[in-house]
């Protein structure tokens, strides 16, 4: 509903903007480019307002947009568009006046040094380019760290093109566009704001690692225990934002990532299982017990409140998290549930959890677990799953796995005839 | 996404690059214009009383720095109203193109523009009048 909400405004005012540059009667190519030049500005301009509005990461407001996940897609999908479209905008403006010579084309671009309305467009476009580098990979896969600091770049980059929009605003009628950037600056300067300020004192819970569980020799499950007067209160299957606060760490010292609560809301502490993926998750292994961490969420809503009770789970290797947090609960409360769970791994010694997955299995009736081990069956394939899971289609089916397990898992059950709607994927690769 | 994206990057570049070496390399425009224009052609001198016969939207002279100029036909493509232009037609506008109404200069864009619209000076006696108030 979110993003229905977002890419409506998104149409709107192209909408309006491209009626206000036709209702002036743009005739001939000079003018079409000029008129193409100001709507790329106006909407690109929208855009990244946008993304910037849905960056704060508001606990419980990332439900509106289906979770997180949604969320962080909606506003990279934002970026992109906005980057395109502004990047386009000056190309068009000059090539509009290059009709009165290319000097004319070359000096729209780089006017005298006291244009300081088109330098802030300039300045604005070059930052974007910079802080959205990382996120398009445009030399390389990034670095997550660098990545972060870098974005912040986006504050600049968003005060500065309003700056240069606030001057040339005459494609709409009357003020109507200082209204707009007016209402999109301050909800976007909210967002931020939150992000920086509020969700630092307030967003962020105190938790102290009281033990540290080594599963296996990349992957360790952290027990976290309340260190403030707050508790986190969460769904099984939700994830969190993660800082570790441990001087001996080699890496990732005060610096969040995202990992999904393995622990049941009924418990006292949370659980986290971290497998070693970078050098952020890679120092966690070895996280002394004792030290402190912060936790910011709960995110995601891969359960939605409302789901059938016939359901179908497909993990893929760590992807497990979020079913062993919700196995546990339904364990915990000893809640009548009809789910198959099917475990994709290489091989057995990467069935993490396993053992304690079956013994929950044993314990609530209607739990099965299916384990599913590629180096003997293959990749995951209908032939399977129908002899496993005959009732598949009748099934709600949730996912979370690799991003390739993910898409096949997708195609075998729609092509078993489960409906889109009963789909539910949760990525955590993020972008 | 991401291919788009680098691709839209790689090609802003390449035609900021473009306009930038081709203006680098043809002739000045400009000087271009100046040759070309007849030389033994003497420039009009109108008087403050000719250039006020035209006065509206329609046809509509102006003085700007001395020099005469009939933007009738640009006034449809003018960026702000008609009206804004409408009380500047037929007298000295030189304010109305150095402050935009406030204060803020017409770009350099804009001056270049204006210079096809030039029909002549303003006569002599009446500019030196208006240099000396």
């Amino acid at each position: 509903m979110g993003i229905i909400l977002i890419w409506t405004v998104v149409l709107l005012a192209s909408a309006v903007t491209l009626v206000a540059v036709v209702g002036a009667g743009p005739a001939g190519g000079a003018e079409i480019l000029d008129a193409m030049g100001r709507a790329t500005g106006i909407v690109g301009l929208v855009m990244l307002l946008l993304a910037a509005a849905l960056s704060a990461r508001v606990p419980g407001f990332d439900r509106w947009f289906g979770g997180l996940t949604r969320l962080w897609k909606t506003h990279h999908r934002l970026g992109a568009g906005s980057l395109v479209l502004l990047l386009a905008h000056p190309v068009l403006l000059a090539l509009s006046s290059s009709s009165e010579g290319l000097d004319a084309a070359v000096a729209l671009l780089f006017p005298p040094f006291d244009a300081w309305q088109i330098w802030s467009g300039w300045l604005a476009l070059l930052l974007m380019m910079v802080f959205l580098a990382p996120s398009f990979a445009f030399f390389g896969h990034p670095d997550y760290r660098r990545w972060k600091v870098l974005h912040r770049l986006a504050g600049p980059a968003v005060i500065l093109a309003l700056v240069h929009a606030w001057q040339y605003g005459r494609t709409w009628p009357a003020d109507a566009d200082k209204w707009l950037w007016l209402m999109l600056a301050s909800l976007a300067v909210g967002a931020v704001a939150w992000r920086f300020v509020f969700s630092r004192r307030i967003g962020r819970l105190r938790y102290r690692v009281a033990q540290v569980v080594a599963v296996a020799n990349n992957l360790v499950e952290l027990v976290l225990e309340p260190a403030g007067r707050r508790r986190l209160r969460y769904d099984a299957g939700q994830f969190v934002y993660m800082a570790p606060f441990d001087r001996s760490l080699s890496a990732g010292y005060g610096e969040e990532h995202p990992y999904t609560l393995s622990s049941s809301p009924d418990e006292d502490g949370l659980r986290i299982a971290i497998k070693d993926l970078g050098d952020a998750s890679r120092a966690l292994q070895s996280i002394q017990p004792g030290s402190r961490v912060t936790i910011e969420g709960p995110y995601g809503r891969f359960f939605p409140d409302r789901a059938a009770e016939k359901q179908l789970w497909i993990a893929g290797g760590i992807g497990i998290t979020p079913f062993l947090g919700r196995a546990r609960w339904l364990h915990g409360r000893q809640r009548r549930c009809d789910v198959r769970l099917v475990y994709c791994v290489q091989d057995e010694a990467r069935a993490r959890f396993l053992d304690e997955l079956h013994a929950i299995a044993e314990e609530i009736d209607d739990f099965k677990v299916i384990p599913h081990f590629f180096y003997r069956q293959g990749p995951l394939d209908s032939g399977f799953l129908d002899s496993c899971v005959p009732d598949l289609a009748e099934r709600e089916a949730f996912i979370c796995g690799p991003p390739g397990l993910n898409s096949l898992a997708r195609r075998l059950l729609i092509g078993a005839g489960t409906g889109r709607k009963n789909i539910h994927i949760e990525e955590f690769e993020l972008l | 996404m991401k291919k788009l994206v680098y691709t839209v990057f790689i090609a802003f570049w390449a035609a900021i690059g473009t306009l930038v070496l081709i203006n680098a390399l043809a002739p000045d425009s400009a000087e271009q214009v100046r040759r070309d224009a007849p030389a033994s052609a003497e420039p009009a001198e109108y008087s403050l009383s000719e250039v006020a016969k035209h006065a509206t939207l329609e046809d509509c002279w102006m003085v700007i720095e001395g020099v005469v100029y009939d933007v009738s036909d640009y006034v449809p493509r003018h960026p702000a109203p008609p009206a804004v232009l409408e009380p500047w037609c037929g007298r000295e506008a030189t304010e109305g193109m150095r402050t935009k109404g406030d204060s803020s200069d017409h770009s350099a864009r804009a001056w270049r523009m204006l210079e096809r619209y030039r029909i002549g000076d303003l006569r002599l006696a009446e500019r030196r009048r208006g240099n000396a108030r």
